[in-house]
């Protein structure tokens, strides 16, 4: 034991500087956000106030649009995640022919830029008539998501393998059952993993949504938007505080609900190891 | 028995069904757009196909820059993310850590908005920031303004530092499962016969974990390279990123200029093309190599 010990003592360390790394940025922005001011060059705030959180949640629709936005995301992340299971089911238990060509084809919003599509894609959704509503947002988002989803439902269906369901399928189990109550439960943890990834890819999308929903569709990232380049940065902080704890607590109400339908969720939120 | 036979043909078309119209209408937004870049706009009765606005795009001393900086941004935050998460997964490897460390270390970063690390960017070390600030304490610097820029600077500190700060752990995510599997596998057997642990990662876990690093970087890299929120926020105003580039050009009023921009985007798919098949081939690989 004494031996293995030095081994540890540097991944530890690199460990502690990278949460470091990650929490001060996070840290500072939080404490920017309660800032009514801070004069060059004192280490900490002078005054605090609410300004920020006020200027969110005010004005004529805040609340409206923050729950639009976690609509739209939950949508998009039930839907990506929905047909990334399907597919994934494809992938894992069947051969088929253009099964390569299907598995390339779903990493293709990986490589090719959000950008190109959507300057491309806006002229056929305002003839199809989806552009400036929320479902064709909704569309437009769950294509984004589509590769971050399968991705993760394919490790989960493969790793799930297809024994208990034949089991279960061999013991008189309807199909509906086996689905509720194999099949599901098993794909729990890829299932939480890639609603929270579908979800997070919506609700910060900015460009697409942009102009896909061409300003009539507005969600929290693009109110969030000007007061970054504006430079107010109290408000763009509060924004930037309420987006992250929004987000945690849509995480933990998933997670809660697939335990609540008996779905262990796993160990993680992405299903690490 | 027949039917039997033909529904297990068929299963799997239907079960892909879904994802495949997701898929079409990716491709028919891509196209659409790269269509335009050669000056076909039915819509506006330009039928007659053209380079003229790949001439034009590619006779710009603007686009040049342009291109330059956006493959320098993303060849850089992609090399380093990837060396910086494959680092972090063995270190989570090797330190067995916990859940809460690997919830704050990995699924914090990866929860956050691109725009929020933009943010917070800003409040560390624009003239103003946290950090500035902590180097006049220390008596290092007197002016606020002395501290490199991180909005505009042309070295694009700040957006490599966003994009660093988001995919260090994107990268450790997409590896850190196999390099744990690998690990337990072959980690104790190595280390019985007597292999240190950095010959161990260098000779065995390494080598098996290259198709997850390499898809990895694709995505990296892809990723800045074609995103707009970043570049536009923390950017230079010249060389201007590709994408920002583009879509100055296609919000312009006169329709001719979206020709332009379709051709900028046509370039920047191109250039995504190639990365895609690159991806292919190792997919390709890893499926010959007997994974499945």
């Amino acid at each position: 034991m004494s031996r293995r010990k030095p081994a540890r003592v540097l991944p530890r360390a690199f460990l502690a500087l990278h949460l470091l790394l990650v929490a001060v940025p996070i840290l500072v922005m939080v404490m920017w956000s309660f800032t009514a001011s801070w004069p060059w060059p004192s280490l900490i705030p002078e005054a605090f106030s609410l300004k920020g959180y006020a200027e969110v949640f005010g004005g004529a629709n805040g609340a409206a649009v923050l729950a639009q936005s976690v609509g739209i995301a939950l949508a998009t992340a039930v839907l990506t995640t929905t047909v990334a299971a399907l597919g994934s089911r494809a992938l894992a238990r069947y051969h088929f022919r253009g099964k390569e060509l299907f598995r390339f084809a779903t990493v293709l919003p990986f490589l090719i830029p959000t950008t190109v599509f959507a300057m491309g894609v806006q002229v056929v959704f305002l003839k199809m008539g989806f552009a400036r509503t929320v479902g064709g947002v909704i569309l437009a988002h769950s294509i984004v998501a589509l590769p971050y989803a399968v991705t993760i439902m394919a490790d989960v269906t493969a790793a799930a393998g297809g024994r208990l369901e034949e089991a279960a399928r061999s013991l008189g189990a309807r199909p509906l059952q086996n689905l509720v109550h194999v099949i599901l439960p098993q794909l729990a943890p890829g299932i939480l993993s890639s609603i929270s990834m579908s979800y997070i890819l919506s609700f910060s999308q900015y460009f697409l949504t942009l102009l896909i929903g061409g300003g009539m569709v507005k969600t929290f990232a693009l109110e969030m938007f000007p007061y970054l380049t504006g430079g107010d940065r109290t408000i763009a902080s509060a924004y930037g505080v309420v987006f992250l704890v929004v987000t945690f607590a849509v995480f933990l109400l998933v997670e809660w609900a697939l335990k609540k339908f008996g779905f262990r969720a796993g160990q993680d939120l992405f299903n690490l190891q | 028995m027949i039917n039997r036979k033909l529904k297990r043909a068929l299963a799997p078309y239907v079960l892909i069904a879904p994802a495949c119209v997701l898929l079409l209408v990716f491709l028919y937004g891509v196209a659409n757009g790269i269509v335009q870049g050669f000056g076909i706009m039915p819509f506006l009765g330009m039928t007659t196909p053209t380079f003229d606005y790949y001439a034009q795009a590619l006779s710009h001393p603007e686009l040049i820059a342009s291109i330059k900086y956006s493959l320098y941004l993303a060849a850089v935050s992609s090399a380093l993310a990837v060396v910086g998460g494959v680092v972090l997964s063995a270190a989570l490897t090797q330190a067995k850590a916990s859940r809460l460390f690997q919830l704050l270390g990995v699924q914090v970063p990866i929860s956050t908005a691109h725009m929020l690390v933009a943010i917070a960017a800003v409040c560390l070390f624009a003239g103003s920031g946290l950090v500035p600030r902590i180097l006049a304490a220390l008596g290092l610097t007197t002016l606020a303004e002395s501290f490199p820029t991180v909005v505009g600077a042309a070295s694009g500190w700040g957006i490599i530092f966003v994009y660093l700060w988001k995919e260090i752990p994107f990268v450790a995510f997409c590896t850190v499962t196999i390099m744990a599997n690998i690990s337990e596998k072959f980690g104790e057997a190595a280390a019985g016969l007597g292999a240190s642990p950095a010959r161990t990662f260098f000779g065995i876990t390494l080598p098996l974990c290259k198709g997850a690093i390499v898809k990895a970087f694709l995505i990296v890299f892809a990723f800045a390279f074609g995103s707009y929120e970043i570049p536009f926020l923390l950017g230079p105003t010249l060389p201007k990123a590709l994408p920002v580039l583009a879509y100055i050009e296609f919000q312009d009023p006169d329709l001719m200029n979206r020709c332009y921009a379709m051709a900028l985007n046509g370039i920047m798919a191109l250039i995504c093309t190639v990365l895609a098949a690159a991806y292919f081939a190792v997919l390709q690989r890893e499926r010959k190599g007997g994974r499945s």
